[in-house]
């Protein structure tokens, strides 16, 4: 797993810009000067965790979760000024996309339906396949979960968030993400045989 | 001791690879759009400026001024010392507007 904060250098893009940056200095040269490639570079280091989020909240349409990833940037560029660095960049970063998400997901009437639904999809017995299958049964198992459950669990499990930055980019209640994050991990558990 | 690690936690962890930037950073920035407050504020700033001026030289009292000795000031007299108020007021009003203008002009 590579860290939000420090991923691998990319030779295309952004150019002159040294890695030694922290986040706070980016966004600070992005401020007072408009810097493309101050940006760039917070894009490069952040694309990887909310473009994987994305693929996550979409089902694996990782068509739409670039398109919705890059919804969240520019986003994230026009508001930078609202960034007041109380909480992680990345944290931050993740609040945009699931709005993003949310919207795309409302637009779609995804949402309504699963908030129609009682009961989530009856969950089908592992293919008992060990090894390279469980990732794709774990990919297949996510699906299951609804968004808020599976948004809990990809943040929290996955990217490593604390349940109290997982509440304010979900914005809801610290108990309800915590409930989302157990009833998740039971369902994935109970569909992987684990 | 050491608590066993969930094996969903380990599992979930375990699958989460890089996504590789394929060209994304660089349609990002290229996307980007150009920010309005860089030039709409300078240019809303002189246009105010602008038709302040007109409207100070139009208006303002130039030619009915007292001549400002010491005896004008110290009469403290308001029919005096209006005049030349509402002078300094707008001429520095627009000045500072200009200023303004100027110095987030790029």
């Amino acid at each position: 797993m590579r860290n939000a904060g420090t991923g691998s250098r990319n030779s295309r893009q952004p150019r002159n810009i040294n890695v030694s940056f922290t986040d706070a200095d980016l966004i600070a040269r992005v401020l007072l000067h408009e810097d493309h490639n101050a940006f760039g570079e917070l894009v490069r280091r952040h694309q990887s965790p909310v473009r994987a989020f994305l693929t996550r909240m979409t089902r694996g349409d990782s068509h739409l979760a670039d398109d919705l990833a890059q919804e969240t940037f520019l986003k994230a560029w026009q508001k930078l000024y609202t960034f007041r660095g109380t909480s992680r960049f990345s944290t931050w970063l993740f609040g945009i996309a699931f709005n993003e998400f949310r919207g795309a997901a409302r637009q779609r009437k995804e949402l309504a339906l699963e908030d129609m639904a009682e009961s989530p999809p009856e969950l089908e017995e592992p293919s008992g396949a060990a090894g390279s299958n469980l990732r794709l049964d774990l990919t297949e198992a996510l699906k299951l979960l609804n968004s808020n459950e599976r948004a809990a669990v990809v943040l929290c499990c996955q990217n490593g968030l604390s349940h109290e930055e997982a509440a304010q980019v979900l914005d809801c209640p610290l108990g309800t993400v915590k409930t989302n994050v157990l009833r998740g991990k039971e369902k994935l558990k109970r569909r992987l045989s684990l | 001791m050491n608590t066993p690690e969930d094996p969903v936690d380990a599992l979930l962890r375990e699958q989460n690879t890089y996504v590789d930037d394929g060209g994304f950073t660089a349609r990002v920035v290229k996307s980007l759009p150009r920010r309005r407050r860089a030039w709409l504020r300078p240019a809303l700033l002189l246009g105010a400026v602008a038709i302040g001026s007109v409207l100070a030289i139009l208006w303002l009292p130039w030619g009915d001024l007292p001549t400002p000795d010491a005896s004008v000031l110290r009469s403290l007299n308001s029919q005096v010392l209006m005049p030349w108020v509402l002078v300094i007021l707008v001429t520095a009003s627009l000045t500072w507007g200009a200023i303004s203008a100027l110095e987030r002009g790029d």
